[in-house]
Order: structure tokens, then C-alpha cells, then sequence
């Protein structure tokens, strides 16, 4: 994804750092106490590799660049607040990072954290 | 500002109940209010948290407002409401942190009818715990950074005191100090060279509550200076204090030893609502005096440098142009249970006015360049004492609105996809509001093909529609939303618009003039199309719509 062609050479933008970016991005937003991966099966393999981006999916089709972040909120925060937040965190630094376009930032909220019952 | 050290002693010596602590959160909001712009000035980037200082006021607004009408009550249940109306309210990352310490602080005093210095420690304490579970990876230098801080203070202030004023002294100190050291802790406020700003937000909070306690004014910023095309003099208005009858502006470049500090003591000696603007080593002062000071503020002016302008204004009158203008409000026809409703979209209050005298039971403001929301939508007709309920959008960008508030509510309600302000009053006209919903939709629907729709606007850029070359800045005549003529100035467009409307085959034409557009103006186009249209009969009607110069009727 993310071609660019220099006089020196191409620079390559995989989705996977395009991912990294809005992971660590989203984990610094306030009221995410985490990201949940999409599913079992991915949440195995993403364990088993190490991936740094569970939680996080990117789609390049070569024009738009869409992001979907499934995190969990903590109990007691205005999850609205929180996701709003992290979606524009997210665009701020990947934009910032890579001088992409981001098209569409999606946040599902896959759970809450209850840390304390008040 | 002089502190009356009797006042404090008294306060020293009793513990914070529920009514003192209201007390603080409402000077805590005020304060922090006053401050806003400092605060959103602080900014580092466009987003993310775009306007931390106003984020942090709605937040601290909406848990005032869940207070705001409640009597006694012990700390605990005060602090409680405070915590829901913050988590209610929150807008913003800045704003989420906030209500989470409040959350915090709430459990720090949960059971207690009063508060003395170690349950003001405590609440503290529970509110940077409660602030941080919220997030993995804190950033340091932030919010998060302050509370830690005041928390770690009065923690530490405990063992020189058990007051709760000592307290709270404590607390506004260490915030003051922790934001200070901000930028050492996050590089990117050190390059732009500014402090955390919810952190600073936070510390406005505190001092606000201190400053009450100490008796000191919650409306002056104290040392903000804005520039210049930031001060917005006119927004004031509601709120005129009695006897403060004239708002006086004075620009004026100050001589070398000009002390702000001192300059805002003197100001607040005359009167009110006082903003100092600053750019380019021109100072703009507003403020607004009784009567007899009018003067006043430009002879202490005229000693600290050079005036080069004054303006005042008389702040009485000006209300008495707003009563009028409340007084010119429109009546809506009442709603009768079991009886049809109609909500319009007006782009204008002249055609508001027009709707209501045609029965329509709410108006929502909207259209070209304003389209109002589904919730807008929604909020007109939800407390109506009908369930029948028909909308007219009056503009094609509207109708998808109006059909999510369709789908949204309860109530039964039909849209009629008007396109238009003249299709909207051609189906008012069919409106039966004892009949059934469907078919009196149906009847004002089919009304909506009945009439022709003109728009008279300016052209914003230069295009080529359906075969009509527009320059940019020309005239151009929309017949039921096509373009059918440019021209070079407005009588043309009416003309032109006239003759594809095959006016001189219809009836009636009428002419909604704009905002944009003179009464005299308009009057004087209808008498040039009574010449050349003898047959047929012209109405002008004040339509109020903004960059429209004429919507027309032909029917």
C-alpha cells in the first residue's frame, strides 16, 4: 500500500505499520483499558505471532485508507467521549506519521472493564 | 484583589458541607468559563481534543446543572451528583478525564455528610486512582500528571493541617506548579512552547474554588490578554447587569509602563464585563459602566497612552431593540390531540411567519446552507400532544433528515418530500388537520406538483449546467432546482425565469424577497413585472432567506 516513488526510490507502507500506529495511538487514548481482537481464531494467531496491532484492522484498497479498532472501555467513562476520541487520536497520528489520507476510522467498543463498583 | 483575612479565619474553622461544596463546583465552573480561551489558546494541534478550554466547560456545566437545583444535601450525595452530571456531560478526551475525577472524588467522600482536610486529601487521592485505571499507557505531562500531583501534595499537606481550606490551598499551588512543569514532561508542548492545557483547565477549577473562598472575583480573567480578533463584544448581551447601562470600547496604544494587573484593578473599580484584546501593541479595552462613569474608563485610558478610537454604546437601548424583536415573535397554531401537526424547514423568518399563518405547529430554522439535523427535527414535534405528525422539508437536502426522523420516532409520521419554500405552502394549503394522516399526505403531495418553483441567487463559482454558462459572480435563475438562466443582474434573472416558467399562462406569481435584498428593491421589480404581466397577479411577501435574492412562486 502507500506507494511513493522518489528520485532515490519507492517508499513501501504496509498496513501493518499503518496498524502499529493506530494500536499504540489508541492504547494512549483515554478510558481504553484495551483492544479486543475480532475473534478467537484471530486473537490465536495475533497472541501466537506477537502481532504488535491486535485489535486493529486496516483496509487499503489503493485509494482509501479505512481503519477498524475494536477496544475495551472502562465501566463509568461517556463511551461515546471515549470512542469519538480515539478515532480522532488515531487519525491525528496516522495522518501526522505516514501523510496518508485517512478515509473511515470505525471504533467498536467489544466490553467494558469494570475496575471498581461505585 | 484584597482578601479579608476575617472571612477566611471564619470559613478556616468550619468543615465543607453539601451547600459550600455546590458553592465551589459552580465557582470552579465560572472560573474556569472566564478562562476558556486561555485554555483553548493552549492547544498544541488542530485535533485531536480540538477545544480542550471548551470541553472541559460543557463538561463542568452539565454536572453543575445536576446540582444546580438541589437543596440540602450531604458532600457525599453532592459529590455523586456532581460525578453523574460530569459523566453525562463529558465532550473530549479532556472532558472524560475530568468527570472520571470527579468520579473519583466521589468515592473519596462516599458516607460523609461534611468534609474536613483529610477527606479533601482522600477524594484527591481517590480521584487520581480512579483518573488513571481509565487508561494503559498515561501520558505524562497531561491532566493526569496535575491530579497526581494535588493528590501527592495534600497527601503530604496533611501533616501541617487537617483544614480543608488549607487544603484546597495546597491543592491550587500544586496544580499551579505541576503545570508549569509540563513541557518537561512531553516534548511536543516544549516545541510549541505552551503548558498542558487540561491540566491548566484542571488548575482553573481549583483556583476557582479558592477564589471564592477567598471572596475574589470569578468573572475577570485575571491576566488575559486575547488578540484582538478574538474578543467577541457583542455576545454579552443577555446578561446586562442592572445599572450597568453603557458598554464602552476604547482602542489606545500604551505608553512603556503599562501593568495589565494594575489597569484590570482599575477597570473592575468602574464596572463589568471587562475584555482586554491585544495585537500589534494596540490594547482594545471593553467593559460596561453605569450611566454616570461613562467617561470614566477614557479619562484613565487618556493617562496611559495614546486613544486613537472610542465607540459607546447604549446597552439599554440595544435591549429594547431585542425586546421589540421577541415581541415580533411568531405564534404557531395550537396542537389539538388526535389532530395532524405539521413541522416546516424555514430558511427565513419572513416565510416562518408566512407558514405559521398558514397553521403549521412548529418551525425548524434550515435550509440551503443550514441544514438542520434529525435530532433538530425530532425536538420540534417530540412533546407535541398529537401522534400524527407531517413534515415538510422544503428543500431536496432535507427530505433524507426528515425520513431518519420519521423512522426515529414513535409517533406516526408522513413526510411530504417538498423541495421547496413555495411546494411546502402549496401543500400547507391542502392541509386538513382533522383528517387521516395518509391520505391528507397523500393530498399534500400531490399539491407539491401543482406549483413552480424560481430561485434568484448569485453564482459562487463559474460552471456550465445543462447548457447555461455561469460566471462566477453572475445572477443565475433555478427553476424547480435547474439552472435555466444567467444574467447580469436580478430583474434580468426574474425576467428571464418568468419566461421559462411560462408565467403568462399561469395565475398567480409571488415574490419572496431575502435577507440580502431592500423592501424598496423588491417592490420596485414587482411593478416592472405588473408592466409586462398584466394578467396575471403579482404578491410580494418578505421571505428573510439568506443568499437568495428572490424565491418565486408561479401557479
Amino acid at each position: 500500500m502507500g506507494e511513493e516513488t522518489t528520485s532515490l526510490g519507492g517508499i513501501h507502507i504496509s498496513p501493518n505499520a499503518v496498524a502499529t500506529i493506530a494500536y499504540h495511538a489508541t492504547l494512549q487514548s483515554y478510558g481504553v483499558v484495551g483492544l479486543a481482537p475480532r475473534n478467537l481464531a484471530d486473537g490465536l494467531v495475533k497472541t501466537i505471532t506477537r502481532d504488535p496491532s491486535r485489535g486493529v484492522s486496516v483496509n487499503y484498497n489503493g485509494e482509501v485508507l479505512d481503519i477498524e479498532i475494536h477496544i475495551i472501555v472502562e465501566y463509568g467513562t461517556r463511551i461515546n467521549s471515549v470512542a469519538e476520541s480515539v478515532a480522532n487520536t488515531v487519525r491525528f497520528q496516522v495522518e501526522k506519521a505516514l501523510g496518508l489520507k485517512v478515509n473511515s476510522i470505525n471504533v467498536h467498543v467489544a466490553g467494558l472493564r469494570v475496575s471498581n463498583t461505585d | 484583589m484584597a482578601v479579608e483575612p476575617s472571612r477566611v479565619e471564619k470559613l478556616r474553622k468550619k468543615q465543607i458541607n453539601g451547600q459550600s461544596m455546590k458553592r465551589l463546583v459552580e465557582a470552579g465552573m465560572i472560573w474556569l468559563r472566564t478562562n476558556q480561551q486561555t485554555v483553548n489558546a493552549l492547544n498544541v494541534f488542530p485535533v485531536p481534543d480540538g477545544d480542550t478550554g471548551t470541553n472541559m466547560v460543557l463538561t463542568m456545566q452539565s454536572a453543575w446543572n445536576e446540582i444546580k437545583d438541589l437543596g440540602y444535601r450531604g458532600i457525599s450525595d453532592m459529590a455523586n451528583a456532581v460525578s453523574k452530571g460530569a459523566l453525562m456531560g463529558a465532550r473530549g478526551n479532556s472532558g472524560v478525564i475530568l468527570s472520571q475525577l470527579w468520579r473519583g472524588f466521589a468515592r473519596g467522600v462516599q458516607g460523609k455528610d461534611v468534609m474536613d482536610g483529610p477527606t479533601f486529601a482522600k477524594a484527591f487521592a481517590e480521584a487520581r486512582d480512579t483518573a488513571y485505571r481509565g487508561v494503559v499507557r498515561p501520558v505524562e505531562g497531561t491532566i493526569l500528571t496535575v491530579a497526581r500531583e494535588v493528590a501527592e501534595a495534600t497527601e503530604t499537606g496533611l501533616k501541617s493541617t487537617q483544614d480543608a481550606i488549607d487544603i484546597l490551598e495546597i491543592a491550587v499551588k500544586a496544580a499551579d506548579k505541576a503545570v508549569q512543569k509540563t513541557p518537561e514532561l512531553l516534548p511536543v508542548l516544549k516545541q510549541a512552547g505552551v503548558v498542558d492545557s487540561g491540566g491548566k483547565g484542571l488548575f482553573f477549577i481549583l483556583e476557582g474554588m479558592l477564589r471564592h473562598v477567598y471572596g475574589e472575583s470569578l468573572e475577570t480573567p485575571l491576566m488575559s490578554v486575547q488578540p484582538i480578533s478574538n474578543m467577541q463584544l457583542h455576545n454579552a448581551m443577555e446578561d446586562v447587569e442592572e445599572g450597568q447601562d453603557y458598554e464602552v470600547v476604547v482602542d489606545f496604544m500604551p505608553s512603556d509602563n503599562f501593568e495589565l494587573q494594575k489597569f484590570y484593578g482599575r477597570l473592575e473599580e468602574m464596572g463589568t464585563s471587562i475584555q482586554v484584546g491585544e495585537g500589534e501593541g494596540m490594547y482594545r479595552m471593553h467593559i460596561h459602566v453605569p450611566l454616570e462613569k461613562r467617561y470614566e474608563p477614557i479619562d484613565y485610558i487618556m493617562g496611559l497612552g495614546t486613544i486613537t478610537k472610542v465607540a459607546m454604546e447604549n446597552l439599554l437601548a440595544q435591549m429594547d431593540d431585542i425586546e421589540k424583536s421577541k415581541a415580533a415573535r411568531i405564534s404557531f397554531a395550537p396542537v389539538e390531540p388526535g389532530q395532524i401537526a405539521v413541522v416546516v424547514v424555514s430558511p427565513g423568518a419572513g416565510l416562518s411567519r408566512i407558514f405559521a399563518s398558514l397553521g403549521v405547529a412548529a418551525v425548524v430554522e434550515g435550509g440551503q446552507t443550514m441544514n438542520p439535523s434529525t435530532q433538530d427535527i425530532l425536538n420540534s414535534f417530540e412533546n407535541f400532544p398529537t401522534d400524527k405528525v407531517i413534515i415538510l422539508p422544503n428543500n431536496k437536502n432535507i427530505i433524507m433528515a426528515a425520513n431518519q426522523a420519521k423512522d426515529v420516532t414513535v409517533k406516526q409520521v408522513a413526510v411530504v418530500p417538498s423541495r421547496t419554500v413555495p411546494q411546502g405552502l402549496a401543500a400547507m394549503l391542502s392541509l386538513q388537520p382533522d383528517g387521516e394522516l395518509d391520505s391528507v399526505a397523500e393530498k399534500m403531495t400531490k399539491a407539491l406538483s401543482a406549483i413552480q418553483t424560481g430561485e434568484i441567487t448569485v453564482a459562487t463559482r463559474t460552471v456550465e449546467i445543462d447548457g447555461v454558462n455561469v460566471k462566477n459572480g453572475e445572477v443565475i435563475a433555478l427553476l424547480d432546482g435547474k439552472l435555466v438562466a444567467s444574467a447580469g443582474s436580478v430583474e434580468e434573472a426574474c425576467f428571464k425565469l418568468l419566461e421559462k416558467a411560462k408565467a403568462d399562462e399561469h395565475e398567480l406569481i409571488t415574490l419572496f424577497y431575502g435577507q440580502d435584498t431592500p423592501h424598496a428593491e423588491a417592490n420596485r421589480i414587482a411593478d416592472e413585472i405588473r408592466e409586462k404581466y398584466g394578467d396575471q397577479e403579482i404578491e410580494v411577501q418578505e421571505g428573510g432567506q439568506p443568499h437568495y435574492q428572490f424565491i418565486i412562486s408561479v401557479e
